[in-house]
């Protein structure tokens, strides 16, 4: 049962500052979308450079600025899950094929895999979850996002879900 | 033929290495990759300790005192911390495609919640926490009909007051899960005085024996497993002849 990636504690390996969710030096901010666990409200900037959210199958989120995506899990999959424990993350030069399995989420003594929603490198993983991984439950769109990784091929991102289709998608697991 | 309830084959490995058990576990969910392929792996193994996911509590300086008791020890891909398997432990994995069980997951959450409320607040339909929840329920009820009676708490796994008599962990991929269950029967539960089972300070362990105060065997425990099992997760089991 061995696992492609393999896991570090988080703790162990990277600086202890890493680049929050940037402008790449832009003044302009790009819509930044903040979830209330259990609500949904969207504050935009009504830039032209927003990025909306994109999942996949998975329910994972991306959200791509600057050329780089945050990866996390949504709403739907940190209630599935249940309180988490642990989150088990790459580490920071890992590449990741898309669907590759690259981490896992502990939570009810269930390890459950993550799977990189696109093709690239992992450039930040966010060491806040080593100290407070609930922020994955109580913020899963903006603070408790998991990795951020280089985007290798444009068109994975164009092929996954927007919110409409996801939120469609949730309603046909429900039925 | 499978009717409306999925169809979950028993498949009883008797006592095999930890190891076997890993390389059985994984030969059961690869055959997941072409379709429904439910299956209850039950076995016993020889005494190890395992370690889940979270292994930073457990360098090598802590684990290697266990291997001089003369258990192995391994690490798992599961969830949970420390624990023990040995003789007279039946140990269950079931290799699961939660999909599957979707529709299972909506009648068991709306024959269970009466009202619209909780029922918003169940868990979701093939998720790892209604599946958690439900191994609970299957030990509950199978401990319950041997006549012990026990119980849930915060922290996962099933109890009799503050002593664990059942330990859990499992793993979920792609929907599919490995790793289950591990219920005391006739364990001796000496083995456990070395570590802090489950990482949970001030808690004890308990068997199916200890608290029928006789000898209950994993032999006399299955049936009683497997009928809860089918009867919390709606499924037909079979059995290889």
């Amino acid at each position: 049962m061995a696992m492609r990636a393999t896991l570090r504690c988080l703790s162990a390996n990277f600086s202890p500052r890493l680049p929050l969710l940037s402008s790449a030096g832009r003044d302009n901010r790009a819509a930044r979308l903040r979830w209330v666990s259990g609500t949904r409200r969207t504050f935009s900037s009504c830039s032209v450079l927003s990025t909306a959210l994109k999942f996949t199958e998975k329910h994972e989120w991306v959200q791509v600025e600057g050329g780089i995506g945050t990866v996390g899990i949504s709403s739907y999959a940190q209630d599935a899950l249940g309180d988490v424990v642990y989150c088990g993350l790459p580490e920071v030069g890992q590449r990741l094929e898309q669907m590759d399995e690259f981490g896992a989420l502990e939570s009810v003594k269930a390890a459950s895999e993550l799977y990189s929603p696109l093709t690239g490198e992992v450039t930040a993983i966010n060491t806040q979850l080593a100290e407070n991984p609930g922020l994955v439950n109580k913020d899963c769109y903006a603070e408790g996002w998991l990795i951020k990784m280089t985007i290798e091929k444009p068109e994975e991102v164009d092929a996954l879900m927007d919110q409409a289709a996801y939120d469609k998608f949730i309603k046909s697991l429900e039925e | 033929m499978q009717g409306s309830r999925p169809l979950v084959r028993v498949v009883r490995l008797g006592l095999v290495s930890y190891q076997e058990g890993l390389r059985l576990q994984q030969v059961y969910v690869d055959r997941h990759r072409s379709g429904p392929a439910h299956s209850l792996l039950l076995c016993e193994h020889p005494p190890v300790y395992t370690t889940g996911i979270r292994h930073q509590p457990y360098p090598a300086s802590r684990l290697d005192p266990l291997r001089l008791l003369g258990a192995e020890v391994h690490r798992a891909n599961r969830g949970g911390l420390i624990t023990f398997h040995g003789p007279g432990q039946l140990v269950c994995y079931p290799v699961l495609d939660l999909s599957g069980f979707r529709k299972v997951c909506r009648a068991v959450c709306t024959a269970a919640c009466a009202g619209s409320v909780t029922r918003v607040l169940s868990p979701p339909p093939q998720s790892v926490r209604w599946y958690v929840a439900q191994l609970e329920k299957t030990v509950v009820s199978a401990c319950g009909s041997l006549g012990v009676t026990a119980t849930t708490s915060p922290h996962t796994g099933v109890w009799v007051g503050d002593n664990k008599i059942c330990a859990m962990g499992i793993h979920c991929g792609r929907y599919v899960t490995s790793h289950g269950l591990a219920l005391n029967c006739n364990t001796d539960l000496s083995w456990f005085s070395h570590i802090v089972p489950c990482g949970i300070e001030g808690k004890g362990v308990t068997s199916l024996s200890r608290e029928l105060r006789r000898d209950v065997s994993v032999h006399e425990a299955t049936p009683h497993l497997l009928a809860a099992f089918g009867e919390h997760f709606h499924c037909e089991l079979s059995e290889d002849a």
